[in-house]
């Protein structure tokens, strides 16, 4: 394809006209020197993107310390409150068969004759 | 290259002083580089700055000091690209500013002697400039890097990443743009012609 596009470029009457103007363009603007400040600028300039750096750094760090320590206590909290729950985590049935244990308790053959004997 | 490879080893692992002495050797080329490239002498140490910043920052990035120019290319080239995006100052060249320049042009062709030879450099940027101005900034860009500052296809191979055959058929399709527009300029006579004809 790149060879099927040469044939054309080399048809072209103005590709030398063009590269001619490129060279005397190029001529025509050297490199500028810089300026007395240029190094100056460019270290003040490293410094404060640096101390920006740094402050995103350490600010992001202060976050993911605190949020750390957040969960801890977070986490400590909650074992702490399932540990000394105020509320009965068992059913109603269990409610009432810890509530009433003593009334029902089994009954023991062994002791119904002594009972009758004294009843007597 | 400009520099050693053990300067750019040196500054990747934090020397400051090295660090100077490969921007001492490379700002000149960068500024020229981005004077041609963005067209805003006011603003090119700025934008050069910008690169070197940006070069201190991601130094420790490169693997092989091997690479080192067209890394730094590859920097200058995002922060014209930067700057123009930004700032939106691309000059705007209408095709009429275009036929003005190339009748200018078309006169010192056709016999008018320039004396000045400041006139005849700036007649020269400004044609280029005009030229350049027509086509997108990639085209610019692009055109600029390999006709004007001189890098070669492997050079431009490693600055934007693609292989030297879609680089070639890109460069050919944005110099056709250009010539498309500088037709004008091979073709004097006529166009003086018809001047001479509006003449009282």
């Amino acid at each position: 394809m790149f060879k099927r596009l040469m044939k054309t470029e080399e048809r072209n009457p103005n590709e030398g006209r063009l590269d001619e103007l490129f060279r005397a363009y190029r001529e025509s603007s050297p490199d500028p020197e810089p300026g007395a400040n240029f190094m100056p600028q460019m270290w003040s300039k490293i410094e404060v993107r640096e101390a920006s750096t740094n402050w995103f750094g350490s600010m992001a760090k202060a976050l993911v310390t605190a949020a750390l320590a957040a969960s801890v206590i977070l986490g400590m909290l909650m074992s702490s409150m399932n540990q000394s729950s105020a509320f009965y985590n068992g059913t109603f049935v269990d409610a009432l068969v810890k509530e009433h244990t003593a009334s029902l308790e089994p009954l023991h053959l062994d002791r119904l004759s002594e009972l009758e004997m004294e009843r007597q | 290259m400009l520099v050693e490879f053990e300067l750019i080893t040196r500054a990747q692992g934090g020397d400051a002083a090295a660090f100077n002495q490969v921007v001492t050797a490379y700002r000149r080329r960068i500024l020229g580089t981005i004077s041609r490239l963005i067209g805003r002498p006011e603003d090119v140490e700025d934008v050069a700055q910008e690169v070197f910043v940006r070069l201190y920052f991601s130094l420790e990035q490169l693997r092989t000091p091997e690479v080192f120019e067209p890394w730094l290319y590859r920097l200058t080239v995002n922060a014209c690209y930067d700057y123009l995006r930004k700032s939106r100052r691309r000059l705007e060249f209408r095709m009429a500013d275009l036929s003005d320049q190339q009748v200018m042009m078309a006169d010192a062709a056709a016999g008018t002697r320039v004396q000045d030879d400041d006139t005849e450099k700036r007649r020269v940027k400004d044609t280029v400039n005009n030229l350049l101005g027509s086509v997108s900034e990639d085209d610019r860009i692009l055109l600029t890097l390999k006709e004007v500052e001189g890098l070669s296809l492997k050079e431009l191979e490693k600055i934007y990443h693609v292989n030297e055959n879609a680089l070639k058929v890109r460069l050919f399709r944005a110099r056709q743009r250009v010539l498309k527009n500088m037709k004008d300029v091979t073709q004097p006579s006529s166009r003086i012609a018809k001047k001479t004809d509006r003449l009282p």
